[in-house]
């Protein structure tokens, strides 16, 4: 009909003429869709080459480094690591894992205080995942932030040392709850801090997550190792298994 | 945890958004965040304040929905609200509990306050 007097236009079409109408435009978007979508394919490149991927995360200075160190030298002999390390600066945690022979990433992030899935995408470029078995990532020492970005990993492990304080996981419910495996770390140390109360420290970890399975382990003198070993090689034969 | 991460997210969700909806300036956005997402509401506004300068959401008021955390009991099926991250089920004491509420992180919708002007007007309606 006519197009210039406006008899055309009713309460149907009357929003789609310029005008100051508020109209809602649903969404329903994840704000952490792009991330998300990286981690997946991540994950996918991990299935892809049959690697089981873990993410270490804790405080600074939790042992995660002296862990993996100790890791290498425990684990069977045909079993085949890599490594990619995450610190704000610095190369120090790639060189000494690389001095066991063991192919290692350093990922600087400069000011970002956990890594995330396009970084590590970034650091699997100069990393050849053919015949590895296990890769760890060794987040940045940070008990805030790294749980929210999914990494592509497949279990997250989280250090709390014997020097920490053992109320640490009711101070970072969120980090502990994010974990699959907790190792108190740093054991030999126990005899010189009274202090901390194992009974306290499993209290606190199980008020957080009540079936999270807790190691107690030394990587200087080798205490409680044996576990951790245990687990990660049945991890990896478990996938094998069901690939 | 990373507010700018999260708005950068939420920035070009709206301008991909706005820019297929024909929607010339964003009023008001309304996100749904749980409390298990570790996010500081006042840190997220005072980020997207920055960011939003210049762009169609320039000025625009950032609603948010904070959702408390949620837990059902995986022995009992009890479903509780969870205090203070503290993963217990008042029923049965078990602590095996699967979290049904509290991990949102998403953009529910936003109100476009200003929209691209349709010329020929014989085109709308019928």
């Amino acid at each position: 009909m006519c197009d210039n007097c406006g008899c055309n236009v009713t309460d149907a079409n009357r929003h789609l003429l310029e005008g100051d109408e508020h109209h809602t435009i649903e969404v329903l978007e994840n704000l952490l869709h792009e991330n998300d979508i990286q981690a997946d394919h991540n994950r996918a490149h991990f299935e892809e080459h049959g690697v089981f991927v873990v993410n270490i995360m804790s405080g600074p200075g939790s042992g995660k480094t002296s862990l993996l160190e100790a890791t290498i030298k425990a684990l069977p002999q045909g079993m085949r690591i890599a490594v990619i390390e995450g610190d704000l600066e610095t190369e120090n945690d790639a060189e000494r894992i690389r001095r066991h022979g063991v192919p290692a990433i350093q990922i600087t992030t400069g000011m970002a205080c956990h890594l995330d899935a396009h970084m590590v995408h970034e650091a699997l470029h100069e990393l050849d995942l053919t015949g590895i078995d296990i890769l760890f990532i060794e987040n940045v020492g940070n008990l805030v932030c790294p749980a929210n970005f999914d990494i592509g990993q497949h279990r997250n492990v989280l250090l709390l040392s014997v020097t920490e304080g053992d109320d640490k996981p009711a101070k970072y419910p969120i980090m502990f709850r994010a974990g699959d495996q907790v190792l108190i770390t740093k054991t030999d140390l126990l005899p010189y801090i009274e202090e901390f109360s194992m009974a306290r420290a499993r209290a606190s970890i199980r008020a957080v997550r009540g079936d999270m399975p807790i190691i107690e382990l030394s990587s200087k003198n080798g205490e409680g190792l044996w576990q951790w070993i245990d687990w990660l090689v049945q991890s990896v034969t478990e996938r094998k298994v069901a690939a | 945890m990373h507010e700018t991460a999260i708005v950068g997210g939420l920035m070009r969700i709206l301008e991909q958004k706005a820019a297929r909806n024909g929607v010339t300036h964003i009023s008001s956005v309304l996100l749904k965040v749980g409390r298990l997402r570790a996010v500081e509401p006042q840190q997220l506004s005072a980020c997207f304040e920055m960011f939003s300068e210049g762009t169609v959401a320039d000025g625009a008021v950032l609603v948010i929905d904070v959702i408390g955390v949620r837990g059902r009991c995986r022995a009992c099926a009890t479903e509780f609200d969870v205090p203070r991250f503290y993963f217990e089920c008042p029923a049965c004491a078990g602590s095996d509990i699967e979290v049904i509420q509290g991990q949102e992180l998403y953009i529910e919708s936003f109100e476009a306050s200003g929209m691209s002007k349709v010329h020929d007007a014989s085109s709308v309606g019928g």
